[in-house]
């Protein structure tokens, strides 16, 4: 797989103070990349430094393999974003926001912006101006101001920040919809591992500007171990032996967890039903992910 | 560019406090006709057949102001001079002076508003770049395939674009409102004016556009201040306060200092009003149309590079 986003050791120093500090890492065509860290680590600066709002200090930036420093618009124009709040003109309706970006790039019809409103659910309300929109569809016109040029790579900056979990759901769904139909690329920041976990392919832990880790989610290497969490009614004595002798397991308020590899529990499905416990649901705990950034965010 | 522009002005008149300024231009001008038609009436004016003998007192009057002030201060003597020269030319010409208002009177009159529309200018020109900053929209103009030099050299040309357009309403509204409420003149007289010590005659309408056009460039030089105050500290206040300032006590200072030192020559507003050299004496002697220009020029220049180059240096943090 080809990738999208290149950072080359970068740093930024503002005022002697250096923020970042030597980041690398790629972002691969058609991925959810998560970029994730406590409040203050860097993030927002590091998406100000990709799209061009700040200058490199150290290191370079290639986007669809154009440098963000040697040739700005060509790299600019794979790229479409939202840097901490969509921030609109509140006095044009929503149509009016999106035709001042859309007279910025090259050959975006009439049809094109009818499109992207469509799928971001906004047709009802655009020719409204944005002071009436409440956070929501800011947030989703925002997402339709990103779209207009197709880019090839999409930055979200903490895109979830004051949504309720319907929005947070709708976020994802579009995600998902536009990395797996249209091939493209996302970065999304946020400080909340719990929604990373749900809607990035990898995800980047930073923490005071340096790279802590690049961990993949849900990602089953035969022979590795996970951790898997069962939920289950009553277990009886006999079978919490068996399970805490044979299969080391914990057992849990709902059930119990255990660390094994991935084609071991079908196996261990068959034989708790053939016990008579009563199975609910399986889960995969990422346990590295979370310890890792229980770890860094708890310091 | 052309779109940019577009862009610039959809945002410019979608906000009413736009129209709004567009509007106190049209109301000044029916307010000001209103006014001088109701004196007009209530006081219709003499026709004065005695204006010759006034005019022979008034350059009496003249002559010792002249010989008594005049030697110690260039200025003065330049503006005595011209006086008694045109003064003396009416009654050798037999050019009766003009009592009733006329369209070209009016229009004259309304060069006054010229400053509003300066005001009005440098408001805007202080706004363009620092609003995008204080509504945080700055982030998603600047992440287009475009430069920053090219958007931010879009937004002037809206401002100059916004001043032309203000004048033109001036200009316009002035004339119809003339034309409606006292008329063409009854005999066309031209217009006097004093060029190198010598009285020449000049078309009204011609003059006056003339006149407008050189009023405007002191609008289009404080608007250029405004913008690039604007574009380097991103804070309309200031940029609103500091050009207003100047524009207001500007002038004046320079005088103060054109009467003590020559190097008053250099400064700004010593250079903003040219129509000093085509009617009236210039604020330091020795000072030419081609110094004026080239100083204008460079002030131009300096404003411009300083926008330039911090708003395309500098990180957007907003
Ligand atoms: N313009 C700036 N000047 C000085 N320090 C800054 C500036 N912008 C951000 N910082 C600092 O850089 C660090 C990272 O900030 P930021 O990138 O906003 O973090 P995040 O988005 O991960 O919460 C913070 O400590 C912040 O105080
Ligand atoms: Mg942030």
């Amino acid at each position: 797989m080809t990738s999208v986003l290149t950072l080359k050791n970068v740093k930024k120093t503002i005022k002697r103070k250096t923020i970042i500090n030597g980041l690398s890492f790629s972002v691969l065509e058609g991925e959810v990349f998560g970029f994730l860290g406590p409040n203050g680590a860097g993030k927002t600066t590091t998406i100000r430094m990709i799209v061009g709002l700040m200058e490199i200090s150290e290191g370079d930036i290639v986007i669809c393999g154009k440098s963000i420093k040697d040739d700005f618009t060509g790299a600019i124009r794979h790229i479409g974003a939202i840097v901490e709040n969509p921030e609109m003109y509140k006095f044009l309706t929503g149509y009016q926001n999106l035709m001042q970006y859309a007279r910025m790039h090259n050959g975006i019809s009439k049809g094109k912006i009818a499109e992207v409103v469509e799928l971001v659910g906004l047709t009802d309300r655009i020719h409204e101006k944005v002071k009436t929109y409440s956070l929501g569809m800011h947030q989703r016109l925002g997402l339709a101001q990103c779209l207009l040029h197709d880019p090839k790579l999409l930055i979200l900056d903490e895109p979830t920040n004051g949504l309720d979990p319907a929005g947070i759901r709708e976020i994802r769904d579009h995600l998902r919809m536009l990395t797996r139909e249209r091939g493209m690329s996302v970065i999304v920041s946020s400080h909340l591992l719990s929604e990373m976990e749900l809607m990035c392919d990898r995800i980047a832990i930073i923490q005071n500007g340096e790279l802590i880790d690049v961990q993949t989610v849900n990602e089953f290497i035969d022979g590795e171990t996970a951790l898997f969490s069962f939920e289950t009614g009553l277990i009886n004595k006999p079978e919490v032996t068996w399970l805490k002798s044979e299969w080391d397991a914990t057992i849990t308020e709902s059930g119990f967890t255990v660390e094994t590899a991935r084609e071991k529990i079908p196996g261990l499905i068959k034989k708790l039903t053939a016990k008579g416990v009563d199975l609910y649901g399986v889960k995969t705990i990422a346990k590295t992910l979370e310890d890792r950034f229980l770890e860094v965010t708890s310091k | 560019m052309g779109k940019l522009i577009i862009n610039e002005w959809v945002k410019l008149f979608r906000r009413a406090g736009t129209m709004v300024l567009v509007g106190i231009v049209i109301l000044m001008v029916l307010g000001i006709g209103a006014f001088l038609k109701y004196e007009e009436i209530q006081n219709p004016p003499q026709e004065n057949q005695n204006w010759k003998q006034d005019l022979t007192v008034q350059i009496e009057g003249d002559r010792a102001a002249l010989e008594e002030t005049g030697q110690n201060n260039a200025n003065l003597k330049m503006f005595y001079e011209r006086q008694i020269a045109i003064n003396e030319y009416q009654i050798e010409h037999d050019l009766a002076p003009e009592t009733n208002y006329n369209v070209w009177s009016f229009i004259s009159e309304n060069m006054g508003a010229i400053g509003f529309i300066g005001v009005f200018t440098i408001i805007i020109a202080a706004g363009m770049v620092s609003s995008e900053f204080s509504w945080g929209t700055i982030k998603l103009l600047l992440i287009r395939p475009m430069n920053r030099s090219k958007i931010l050299l879009s937004k002037y040309i809206t401002v100059v674009l916004f001043g032309v357009m203000m004048l033109t309403i001036l200009y316009v509204v002035s004339a119809v409102v003339g034309l409606a409420l006292f008329g063409l003149p009854e005999e066309s007289l031209p217009h006097l004016a004093f060029v190198n010590g010598e009285v020449v005659e000049r078309s009204l309408f011609l003059n006056l556009i003339g006149e407008y056009f050189l009023s405007s460039i002191d609008v289009l030089m404080l608007a250029t201040m405004a913008f690039m105050i604007s574009a380097v500290f991103r804070n309309s206040s200031l940029a609103i306060g500091l050009s207003l300032f100047l524009m207001f006590m500007g002038s004046s200072i320079t005088m103060l200092l054109a009467a003590r030192y020559e190097w008053a020559k250099y400064i700004l507003f010593a250079n903003t009003n040219l129509a000093v050299y085509f009617d009236g004496v210039p604020p330091v002697e020795g000072m030419t149309l081609t110094f004026s220009i080239v100083m204008l020029f460079l002030y131009f220049v300096l404003f411009q590079l300083l926008a330039f180059f911090v708003f395309s240096k500098r990180d957007v943090a907003a």
